[in-house]
């Protein structure tokens, strides 16, 4: 394991950020940290990195203890989310300063530099100022920064939040495919679900300061451990006293089951290639279900059909009071 | 040199520009009326006048100015004048800029107060200034080290009233300091004495210029606070502007508004100079 | 530790430089009891130089305050030829002696031989020598006060909320007075509150344009120079604490109410 997080509190005056967080991040992975905000989730990625210093608990980074370590001694790689460029250094002088730091020769540093600009694909921009750059290139300028010390760690804090949504996802697949390249262990901060379950290895849900569930996307999604895991990964909806996810109801025009539950449809919503449908049952229960354009398409469904609808074989359910995400 | 020049061309202008971007609105009728009524107001009150003392200076040749600001008398009051105020200036360089520091980044109790003493010096009449610094460090006073009438007592009084603005100018850009360029220094290795000097301190240099150019022109220019300090004796504690109110007084206009020409100079090049400074070092941030 | 010696470091220094050689003003102004402040109160030539103080100060605040709002409304609204040099010039009083601004106002409007002077005498105004000149030299010197707080002010707020309010029908002086002056109405009060410590305070000029008459043309900083160098210390620290206690006051009248406006914006910024 890479880093081993044991017992961390962390409490702002009366505000407890981190309430007894265990957690280990295995080692050359790329492992998400995914809640709200305010949930607690930077702040543990602070502390890991020193920039927090934990009320109590013990944080090992590869082996070492590094519960007292100062952030200069603990050789990790930080990603802010507004890049924390230094200003008034060009793009290659912020890329080296951590080496110049290190006191590394001149020629390594620069061929050093010239590998990580090529890496993150800024190398016509070696001589140029952060202001120059665009949101994007700068995060990749900061990221190519906190490479460039070949930390044990790469800590990123929301690092695609300041992005507008197109150059996000470019940047979320690129750093997926970096990642593959580097292997560094790194954890990435995120309040975006569908950023966690694209890019991660691992996710670590944290809400209210408590780790709720760690386990690979497929398990997340497929066997949440509570209802807020089920309700933050996606969408949900009661039918017929359980919960499950609206993509996991069968739709059909004739009561093909005992168990189908008949209802109205009251509303149909089209967006690209989803239809979403709001279906009243006879118990006045309201029903979300989500159809794919040519499925709802065959199934010839307006408002005002009468539909019996079931839980598909397999389908993610939990017993309900479940939180409806608003 | 030649690719940074193309550089500065082509490079798409900072977000920073674009904010502040105003559309090229012309004046409209009524404003156009306003800002010839504040010009006609502004040109009466300071840009006439100050071009009368330049004037009346030029009015006798260059010889005649150059005769008057080489005399013995003056040109001792103008060397002294300029080598306090930028002795001074060095000193509110460091003390201002660890003053903002202190008063930005730690806490104390009591640095309230410490805000209200700053701008003292620069709402307090200078009149005033020099009887309060006359109390403490002049005759008979608590302290024992009389200043009253010595050399030292320039220094004294243009400390004073140029403390506030140095920490004035350099507060707020510490203040707006994103402090996550600190931490990222940190984390890649650099000790916080390392982070100030190559993270921090280059950020801060253009409001420190500012304000080094600001106290600068306003320690040539003080009187009211040296009146009862300096005891204006000539060749040891006379500063420019006692020497143009002697010259003045003595019904000698041209060599005042001479005298005059060459203070006004003086600020006017510190200023232009450390704007220009600061403009270069403001493009890069 | 660093911190403790850096905090000592500036608290020392501010100490011995401001709060100690200021409150001893107060401490020799009471040496003897209130009874040289009372005496200076009721001294009539105090009295005059006290009023023509006020009258003086408060003549160059409103005439700065008209001046720095319109000339700030335009260096920020609009755009027209030579306002980079206007924007620039629009300091220069701050750096400029008041012995320079007396001498420059003399020169203009000097009864004897200024420019403008001699026939503004014949046709029934002095100025230099009599309370105007006064006036000038003091709007003269705080003329930059107003400006600096209310541009930087003025941009931040931007322009969105006028050109709303214009598409809403407002006219220009509506837009002004309902939108744009809430807007930067608390930067208009320290400016004037600025303004008005540094005219009360005023010296230099004034002893060059006022010629210094007792009762007529003698303001309250000439007084304290005046019964200094006459040996009567005790009325001159007693005016000097009058006119200290003003400028005290007007700092801490811009000290609170100035956290209360401008953190309104800051606390969220870290969440």
């Amino acid at each position: 394991m890479s880093i081993e997080i044991k017992g961390v509190t962390k409490r702002f005056g009366d505000f407890v950020a981190l309430d007894d967080v265990n957690v280990s991040i295995p080692t050359g992975q790329l492992t998400a940290l995914l809640g709200p905000s305010g949930g607690g989730k930077s702040t543990l990625l602070r502390v890991i990195a020193g920039l927090e210093t934990a009320d109590t608990g013990h944080i090992e980074i590869e082996g070492v203890d590094a519960t007292r370590l100062s952030p200069q001694k603990r050789n990790v790689g930080f990603v802010f989310q507004h890049y924390a460029a230094f200003k008034h250094m060009t793009v290659a002088k912020n890329v080296a300063f951590g080496l110049e730091i290190r006191k590394r020769p001149k020629d390594e540093i620069t061929d050093r530099v010239h590998e990580l600009l090529q890496l993150v694909h800024l190398e016509q921009f070696a001589h140029r100022l952060p202001a120059q750059l665009s949101g994007g290139q700068r995060q990749r300028m900061a990221l190519a920064r906190a490479l460039a010390v070949e930390p044990s760690v790469l800590l990123l804090d929301e690092p695609f939040g300041a992005l507008d949504a197109k150059v996000r996802k470019e940047l979320r697949d690129w750093l997926r495919r970096l990642h593959d390249e580097v292997h560094v262990t790194t954890v990435f901060v995120t309040h975006d679900q569908e950023e966690a379950l694209e890019v991660s290895d691992e996710i670590v849900v944290i809400n209210e300061g408590r780790v709720e569930q760690v386990g690979t996307p497929d398990q997340l999604y497929d066997e949440p451990a509570n209802d807020f895991v089920m309700s933050f990964l996606g969408e949900v909806t009661a039918l017929d006293g359980v919960a499950i996810r609206p993509h996991d109801i069968e739709v059909s025009t004739a009561p093909l089951q005992d168990r189908a539950l008949e209802g109205t449809v009251a509303r149909v919503l089209r967006i690209g290639f989803e239809v979403r449908l709001t279906v009243l049952t006879l118990d006045g229960e309201e029903v979300h279900v989500q159809l794919t354009r040519t499925y709802a398409h065959s199934l010839g469904v307006r408002e005002g059909s009468t539909v019996w609808l079931t839980a598909a074989a397999g389908a993610t359910t939990r017993p309900v009071p479940v939180a409806v995400p608003a | 040199m030649t690719s940074s020049a193309t550089l500065t061309r082509t490079a798409p202008r900072p977000p920073a520009e674009l904010r502040t971007a105003r559309p090229a609105s012309t004046l409209t009728r009524s404003s156009g009326i306003g800002l010839g009524i504040a010009m006609t107001w502004f040109s009466l009150l300071v840009l006439i006048p100050l071009c009368a003392v330049v004037i009346t200076a030029s009015a006798g040749g260059w010889t005649a100015f150059w005769t008057t600001v080489t005399n013995e008398q003056t040109a001792y009051a103008i060397r002294l004048t300029v080598s306090q105020a930028a002795l001074v200036t060095l000193v509110n360089v460091f003390m201002g800029t660890l003053i903002a520091w202190v008063l930005v980044r730690d806490r104390f109790w009591g640095k309230a107060f410490l805000e209200i003493l700053i701008d003292i010096p620069f709402a307090l009449p200078t009149i005033v200034a020099g009887l309060v610094l006359l109390s403490l460090y002049g005759r008979d006073n608590p302290l024992g080290a009389d200043v009253a009438n010595m050399p030292s007592s320039v220094f004294l009084a243009f400390l004073f009233v140029t403390l506030p603005f140095v920490v004035r100018t350099v507060q707020p850009v510490l203040q707006e300091l994103d402090r996550d360029v600190e931490e990222a220094a940190a984390s890649l290795g650099a000790s916080r004495f390392t982070t100030f000097r190559r993270v921090v301190l280059p950020s801060l240099v253009p409001a420190i210029t500012a304000g080094a150019a600001l106290s600068f022109a306003r320690g040539v220019s003080e009187y009211g606070s040296l009146v009862l300090l300096s005891g204006n004796l000539p060749f040891s504690t006379e500063v420019t502007s006692v020497r143009i109110l002697g010259s003045i007084e003595n019904d000698n206009v041209a060599a005042a508004a001479s005298t005059a020409t060459v203070l006004l100079v003086i600020s006017l090049s510190v200023i232009v100079l450390l704007d220009v400074l600061q403009r270069k070092v403001g493009r890069r941030a | 530790m660093l911190k403790v010696v850096r905090i000592a470091l500036v608290v020392t220094y501010l100490f011995l430089l401001v709060a100690w050689p200021v409150s001893l003003v107060a401490v020799n102004t009471f040496d003897g009891g209130p009874q040289a402040l009372l005496d200076v109160l009721a001294d009539p030539d105090i009295q005059a130089a006290l009023r023509l103080t006020v009258v003086a100060a408060v003549a160059a605040v409103l005439i700065n305050t008209v001046f720095g709002v319109g000339m700030s409304m335009l260096l920020v609204r609009h755009e027209f030829r030579g306002k980079r040099v206007l924007s620039a010039l629009i300091d220069l009083p701050l750096s400029v002696s008041p012995i320079v601004v007396g001498l420059a106002l003399v020169l203009v409007y000097g009864g004897r031989d200024g420019w403008f002077g001699p026939w503004l005498e014949s046709a029934g105004f002095q100025i230099i020598f009599s309370t105007p000149g006064i006036v000038m030299a003091t709007a003269f010197v705080a003329l930059p006060l107003v400006i600096r707080e209310v541009v930087p002010v003025l941009d931040e707020i931007g322009v969105e909320q006028e050109v709303a309010a214009r598409s809403l029908g407002a006219n220009g002086w509506q837009t002004f007075r309902r939108i744009t002056l809430p807007g930067i109405k608390w930067a208009i009060v320290y400016g004037v509150v600025l303004s008005l410590a540094r005219s009360l305070g005023e010296f230099g000029a004034v002893k060059v344009v006022s010629g210094n008459v007792l009762g007529e043309t003698r303001t309250a900083t000439l007084v304290v120079e005046e019964k200094y160098l006459n040996f009567a210390q005790q009325e001159a620290y007693a005016v000097a604490f009058l006119l200290a206690m003003v400028s005290v006051v007007c700092i801490v009248v811009v000290a609170l109410i100035r956290p209360r406006h401008d953190g309104s914006e800051k606390k969220g910024a870290r969440a």
